[in-house]
C-alpha cells in the first residue's frame, strides 16, 4: 500500500545487491533478511525492495526520501523483547531482531490510529480527487474504520486554500503528516510551508505573501498521502481508477526523470514522478511535469506533406513522400557527391532512431552531420541545462554540435538537408530564409515550426511517449520508453521514416522494417559505448551504459 | 512574590530572609562553599558518584536519578556540552520552582554550577516559564552578582573552569516543559518534542550533549555535597531520599508550599499541614502530583508521598503539586478541565495525542451536559488507552492518566451524569473559559 510514486521497483534478488556496509540478520514475519546496519526497520524493508512487495507496514509520515518524522504513529510493529509496540520508521535494525508486522495487537493499534485520524476527517471520498489512491481510504478498508463511534462535530477549516499558483490545499482533509512541509524544507530548501497553531487546531499553511512557488512545488501533491493537496493542473480532471498508467521518461531535460504517464481516452492526463533512486529519487520538476501537454498539443504534425508545383505543401502518401525525399538525395549525390547532403539529428529522438540515421549518414558518405541541443537553466536538484532527453545518445552516435552544419548550409555548400526535430528553428531564430538556398529540406518532426516554410517533404513523427526505444540521460543511463498513447494520424517513428528512406536509396543495412528491439541489439554490438543495450533488459529502471560518466556540462 | 513556605527544610529555611536572595546573604549561610569544594578539590566523577549515592531523584516529574543522568553525558566529545535548567514549571498545580528562583536564586545557580562541572558543561541555559517575569529577574540579578564575584566566568574559583549562565524565557506552552520540546524552543523553533533516541545526553541543545534538570533537582545538589550522602539519605525514604516542596492547592484551609521529606503521608499533608478542607465539607479527591497524575479518592490518602508507594495506588508523585477537592466538586467537571487543558496544550505532532485529546475533551463535555451515553465511558477509556504509550513524548500519558484515574475511582459519578441526564452538583465550580468546541482556533503560532 505504498503509493506508486514512491514505491521502489521490486528486486528479483533482494539480498544480492549489497553495497558496502555491514549487514545484520533480522526476521520479519518469520522471513530472514540481511539488512544494512544503521537503517531503521522501514528503511531496511524499503532498501530490500520488500516494502509493499510482500511486507506491508502502513505508514503516512515516513517517506523514503524525507527525514524520519515519527509522528503519524501508523507504522507500529512488534519487536520481540520489547514490551510496547515500536514505530518501524524510527526503530533501527539490529542483529537478531525479530519483527512482527501483522499480529492482532499491531492491527488493533493501527485501527486505533485510523479511527483517530478519521475523527476529524471529512467524509468527502465521493468528491475527492485522491479517491482511488488515498492511503487513508486504503487503510480504512484494510483495518476497518469505526466512523460510527464519533458523534462529535468535525473540524471545519478552509477547504480550498490556494498555497500558490500550482497547488491547492483542503485543510479539512489534511492528516498533518508534514510530508509537504518537510519536502519544502529538506528537498527544495525553500520552506514555504509550515504548520500553524498546535494540537487539533494545527493547519498546514503558507505565510502571507510567501506562496508555495518553488520549481518543484507540485511534488507536494504526490507526497500527500490523502487528498489534501491537489495540483490545479489535475484537479477534477479524471478519476484515478479510470486512468491507465504507463512507465515513461520525461523529455524536458537531460536528467530523464522517470515518470508514470497516466492516460485516459488515449490522451495523457498527467505525469507523476516514478521512483528511480539513480535518476530522480521520487521527484520531478514542475516544468517537466507539465511537459506532457506537448504530447497532445494542437500544433502536433499529423500529415505527410510534400511541396507541390504551386509552391504549397500538400498532403501526400508516405510512399510518395519517401520517393520524393529519396529522389532529392539520390540526384544531389549523383550530380555533386555526398558532400552536398547534410543531416541534423534530434536530441529528442531515441538511440534507435539515431542509429538508423547514423547508418544513413554512413551509407551515403555524408560528411556533414550534427545536432542542436536546446540550452536552458540548471538547478541544484534535478534540472539540467540541456533541454532534451537524448543529447548524450546523439553525441555518442557522432552527432556533435550542429553549428558547423548550419555554417555550411549558410555558405551555400549544402543542397539537401535532412532534419530531425525543430531545434534548427531556434538556431536560425525562426528565419527560414536562411534555408532558401537548399534544393530540398527533408523534415521529420513532431510539432509545427518555422522550418515547414522551407521544407520540401514533411514527415510527422512520434513523441517519446508514443514509441518504443531508449533514451540516454546525462549520466549515460539508457532508459526505455514505450507507447503510452497512440500517435497522431500518419505519424511514425523517426527510425521508421529513415529506414524507409534508406531502403528507397538501396543502401546496405535497410532490409526489412524498423524494429527498435533489433536495432538496439545491433547498436549494442556496433558501438562500444552502447554495449549491453537491450530494450527488454532495461526494464523500468534503466541501465548504465559503458559510456556512462561521459557527462557533458 | 509568592507567600513564603509554610513549612521549611534545608532548601527553604532562609527564604524569610530577604538578604538570602542576594549574593552576600547567600554566602553568609555558607553559599557557594559546596561549589568551591566540588570544583577546587573534587573531580567530576566524584561529584557524580556522590549525587548518585545520595539517590537524588529528579523533581521535574519523571523522578529519574540525577547521578545516572549526569553519568550518561559523553566526556570525550570535542566542542561544548550544555546544562539546561528546566524552569518552565507549567504543570497545573505546581508552583515550587518559582519560589526557589525568587527566594533563593543563588541556590539554583550553585546547583547548576556543580552540575555543570560534573557534566563538563560550559553553559547553563535556564529556561524560565514566560509568565515568571519576576523569577527571570531574580535569576538575572543573581547571575550578574555571581559574574562580578568570579563565581561564573572564565576562571571559576581560579581553577580555569569556565562557565556562563544564560537566562531564556518561554512563551507560554506547557509542552515546552517537556525536555526536548524545551530544547526546540530554546533553539528558536516551535516547541515540538523530539523523537528519542537520541537522548539529550547525546544530542541536546544545538546538537550538543546536554543535561536537563529541574530547578528543584539542582537546588538539592549543594546540600548533598555540603552535608554528605549519609545526611541526605537520612531524610525521606530508602528509595526516595531528601525533602521536596509539596505545593498544596484547592479546597484546603492553608494552601501553600510545604517542604517535607519524601514519604510524608498524603493525609498528613492535607489535614495537618494544609489544615484540611473548610468546615462542614469533606475531602472527596486529591490529585497527588500535578494535573497529569491520576487522582486518588478520599479513602486512599493513607499513602506515603513517594513513588514506590504511590505506584501501588496507580498514581505517581509527579511534581508534588497536590490538588485537593472537597465534596462540592463534580468529578466530571474536573475531567472537563483536565481534558480541556491537554487538548489545548498538545503540540499536535502525534496522531493519537492530537486527535485523541480533542475527542476526550468533547466526550467529557458531552457527558457533563447530560448528553452522554453509557458506552461513552468505555470509549473514554479506550481513547485514553490509544494515546497512552504510543506517542513521541510523555504528554500522551499525561493526557491519558487523569481520565483513567477519574473513571477508576469515580465511575459511578460519570454513570449518574449519563443516566440522570446531567450534573447534580449544583454548587460545583463553573467551567471557566475552556475550549468548548472544535471551531475554537488560536492565533497562528
Ligand atoms: C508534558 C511534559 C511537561 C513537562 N513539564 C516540565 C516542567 O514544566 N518542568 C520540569 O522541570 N520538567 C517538566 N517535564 C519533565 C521534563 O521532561 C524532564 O524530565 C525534567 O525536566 C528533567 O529534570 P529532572 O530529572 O531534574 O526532573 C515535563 C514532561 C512532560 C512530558
Ligand atoms: S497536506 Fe497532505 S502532505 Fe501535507 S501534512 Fe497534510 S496530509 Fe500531509
Ligand atoms: S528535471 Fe528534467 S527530466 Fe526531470 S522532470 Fe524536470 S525537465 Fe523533466
Ligand atoms: S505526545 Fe502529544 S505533545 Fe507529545 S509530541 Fe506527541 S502530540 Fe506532541
Ligand atoms: S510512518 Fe512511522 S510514525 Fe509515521
Amino acid at each position: 500500500m505504498t503509493s506508486a510514486s514512491e514505491m521502489r521497483p521490486q528486486r528479483t534478488d533482494p539480498a544480492g545487491e549489497s553495497p558496502a556496509g555491514r549487514r545484520v540478520r533480522i526476521h520479519v514475519d518469520g522471513v530472514a533478511y540481511e539488512a544494512l546496519e544503521g537503517l531503521t526497520v522501514l528503511q531496511a524493508l524499503d532498501d530490500l525492495g520488500v516494502l509493499g512487495h510482500g511486507v506491508d507496514v502502513p505508514h503516512y509520515c515516513w517517506h523514503p526520501k524525507l527525514e524520519t518524522d515519527g509522528s503519524c504513529r501508523m507504522c507500529q510493529i512488534e519487536v520481540d523483547g520489547e514490551t510496547g509496540l515500536q514505530v518501524a520508521c524510527d526503530t533501527p535494525v539490529r542483529e537478531g531482531m525479530d519483527v512482527t508486522t501483522q499480529s492482532e495487537r499491531v492491527r488493533r493499534a493501527r485501527r486505533g490510529v485510523m479511527e483517530l485520524l478519521l475523527v476529524n476527517h471529512p467524509l468527502d471520498c465521493p468528491i475527492c480527487d485522491q479517491a482511488g489512491e488515498c492511503r487513508l481510504q486504503d487503510y480504512a478498508v484494510a483495518f476497518g474504520s469505526p466512523h460510527a463511534r464519533t458523534r462529535e462535530p468535525r473540524r471545519e477549516l478552509d477547504k480550498r486554500r490556494e498555497l500558490g499558483e500550482t497547488v491547492l490545499l483542503d485543510q479539512e482533509r489534511c492528516i498533518l503528516c508534514r510530508r509537504c512541509v518537510r519536502f519544502c524544507r529538506e528537498i527544495t530548501g525553500t520552506g514555504e510551508l509550515g504548520i500553524l497553531a498546535r494540537g487539533d487546531r494545527s493547519v498546514v499553511d503558507v505565510a502571507p505573501g510567501e506562496p508555495l512557488d518553488n520549481a518543484y512545488s507540485m511534488n507536494v501533491a504526490d507526497l500527500c498521502p490523502v487528498g489534501a493537496l491537489t495540483t490545479r493542473d489535475f484537479r477534477f480532471k479524471a478519476r484515478v481508477w479510470s486512468l491507465t498508467s504507463v512507465p515513461g521518461v520525461c523529455t524536458g531535460c537531460a536528467r530523464g526523470c522517470n515518470v508514470t504517464i497516466d492516460v485516459e481516452k488515449d490522451a495523457v492526463q498527467r505525469y507523476v514522478p516514478r521512483r528511480n533512486d539513480e535518476v530522480n529519487d521520487t521527484w520531478i520538476c514542475d516544468v517537466g511535469r507539465l511537459s506532457y501537454r506537448r504530447i497532445g498539443a494542437t500544433d502536433r504534425l499529423s500529415a505527410v506533406r510534400v511541396r507541390q508545383p504551386d509552391g504549397a505543401l500538400g498532403e501526400a502518401s508516405f510512399d510518395d513522400a519517401i520517393a520524393r525525399a529519396a529522389r532529392a538525395i539520390r540526384e544531389a549525390v549523383r550530380d555533386k557527391g555526398p558532400g552536398v547532403v547534410a543531416m541534423l539529428a534530434s536530441p529528442h529522438a531515441t538511440n534507435e532512431d539515431l542509429f538508423v540515421l547514423r547508418r544513413l549518414v554512413d551509407g551515403l558518405g555524408v560528411a556533414s552531420a550534427g545536432a542542436f541541443v536546446p540550452q536552458g537553466d540548471r538547478d541544484e536538484l534535478l534540472v539540467l541545462p540541456e533541454k532534451a532527453a537524448n543529447a548524450v545518445g546523439a553525441r555518442a552516435l557522432g552527432f556533435g554540435d550542429g553549428a558547423p552544419v548550419l555554417d555550411r548550409v549558410r555558405g551555400g555548400g549544402v543542397d539537401v538537408l535532412l532534419v530531425l526535430g525543430h531545434e534548427l528553428a531556434a538556431a536560425i531564430e525562426g528565419d527560414a530564409n536562411g534555408l532558401a538556398g537548399l534544393d530540398a529540406l527533408i523534415l521529420l518532426d513532431t510539432h509545427a515550426s518555422a522550418l515547414e516554410r522551407a521544407a520540401t517533404v514533411v514527415f510527422p513523427t512520434l513523441h517519446a511517449a508514443e514509441k518504443h526505444g531508449s533514451l540516454t540521460n546525462h549520466a549515460g543511463r539508457a532508459q526505455r520508453v514505450v507507447p503510452a498513447v497512440g500517435p497522431p494520424a500518419h505519424a511514425r517513428a523517426d527510425g521508421e521514416v529513415l529506414f524507409a528512406l534508406g531502403r528507397a536509396l538501396r543502401l546496405p543495412g535497410f532490409a526489412g522494417g524498423f524494429d527498435p528491439d533489433g536495432i538496439a541489439r545491433e547498436l549494442a554490438a556496433a558501438v562500444p559505448g552502447f554495449a549491453g543495450l537491450d530494450l527488454d533488459a532495461l526494464g523500468d529502471a534503466g541501465l548504465a551504459l559503458p559510456l556512462a560518466g561521459r557527462e557533458s556540462a | 512574590m509568592p507567600h513564603l513556605p509554610l513549612r521549611t527544610g534545608y532548601l527553604t529555611e532562609h527564604f524569610a530572609d530577604e538578604a538570602y536572595g542576594g549574593l552576600e546573604g547567600y554566602r553568609a549561610q555558607g553559599g557557594y562553599e559546596a561549589a568551591r569544594h566540588a570544583i577546587t578539590t573534587l573531580g567530576p566523577a566524584e561529584v557524580i558518584a556522590a549525587v548518585d549515592q545520595a539517590g537524588l531523584l529528579g523533581r521535574g516529574g519523571a523522578a529519574f536519578s540525577a547521578g545516572r543522568k549526569w553519568a550518561f553525558v559523553p566526556r570525550d566529545r570535542p566542542g561544548p556540552t550544555y546544562l539546561v535548567c528546566n524552569a518552565d514549571e507549567s504543570e497545573p498545580g505546581s508552583f515550587k520552582d518559582r519560589m526557589l528562583m525568587e527566594r533563593g536564586p543563588h541556590q539554583v545557580l550553585e546547583g547548576a554550577l556543580i552540575a555543570a562541572f560534573a557534566t563538563g558543561a560550559d553553559t547553563t541555559f535556564v529556561y524560565v516559564r514566560g509568565e515568571y517575569a519576576e523569577s527571570a529577574r531574580c535569576l538575572a540579578r543573581a547571575v550578574e552578582e555571581a559574574e562580578a564575584a568570579g563565581l561564573l566566568g572564565d576562571d571559576v574559583f581560579g581553577t580555569g573552569f569556565r562557565h556562563r549562565v544564560v537566562i531564556t524565557r518561554g512563551a507560554g506552552a506547557y509542552i515546552c516543559g517537556e525536555e526536548t520540546g524545551l530544547l526546540e524552543s530554546l533553539e528558536g523553533r516551535k516547541g515540538l518534542p523530539r523523537r528519542k533516541p537520541p537522548f539529550p545526553a547525546e544530542r541536546g541543545a544545538f546538537g550538543r550533549p546536554t543535561t536537563v534538570n529541574n530547578v528543584e533537582t539542582l537546588c538539592h545538589v549543594p546540600h548533598i555535597l555540603a552535608r554528605g550522602v549519609d545526611w541526605f539519605r537520612g531524610i525521606g525514604t530508602e528509595q526516595s531520599p531528601g525533602t521536596t516542596l509539596f505545593g498544596v492547592s484547592g479546597h484546603v484551609v492553608r494552601p501553600g508550599l510545604y517542604e517535607l521529606p519524601l514519604g510524608t503521608r498524603l493525609d498528613e499533608l492535607v489535614f495537618e499541614h494544609a489544615g484540611g478542607v473548610p468546615a462542614g465539607r469533606k475531602v472527596k479527591a486529591v490529585i497527588p502530583g500535578g494535573l497529569s497524575m491520576p487522582v486518588l479518592p478520599a479513602g486512599q490518602l493513607d499513602v506515603a508521598m513517594a513513588n514506590e508507594a504511590l505506584r501501588e495506588r496507580g498514581t505517581a508523585l509527579g511534581t508534588g503539586g497536590i490538588v485537593v477537592m472537597d465534596d462540592t466538586t463534580c468529578m466530571v467537571r474536573v475531567g472537563c478541565v483536565a481534558t480541556g487543558f491537554f487538548r489545548d496544550e498538545s503540540c499536535g505532532q502525534c496522531t493519537q495525542c492530537r486527535e485523541g485529546t480533542g475527542w476526550l475533551h468533547q466526550l467529557m463535555l458531552r457527558i457533563e451536559r447530560g448528553e452522554g451515553e453509557p458506552r461513552d465511558l468505555d470509549l473514554l477509556l479506550e481513547v485514553a488507552g490509544q494515546i497512552e504509550g504510543q506517542t513521541i513524548c510523555a504528554f500522551g500519558e499525561a493526557a491519558a492518566w487523569p481520565v483513567q484515574g477519574l473513571l477508576r475511582h469515580f465511575r459511578g459519578e460519570f454513570e449518574a451524569h449519563v443516566h440522570g441526564g446531567g450534573c447534580s452538583h449544583t454548587a460545583s465550580f463553573a467551567l471557566p473559559g475552556l475550549a468548548t468546541g472544535p471551531d475554537e482556533t488560536e492565533a497562528p503560532a
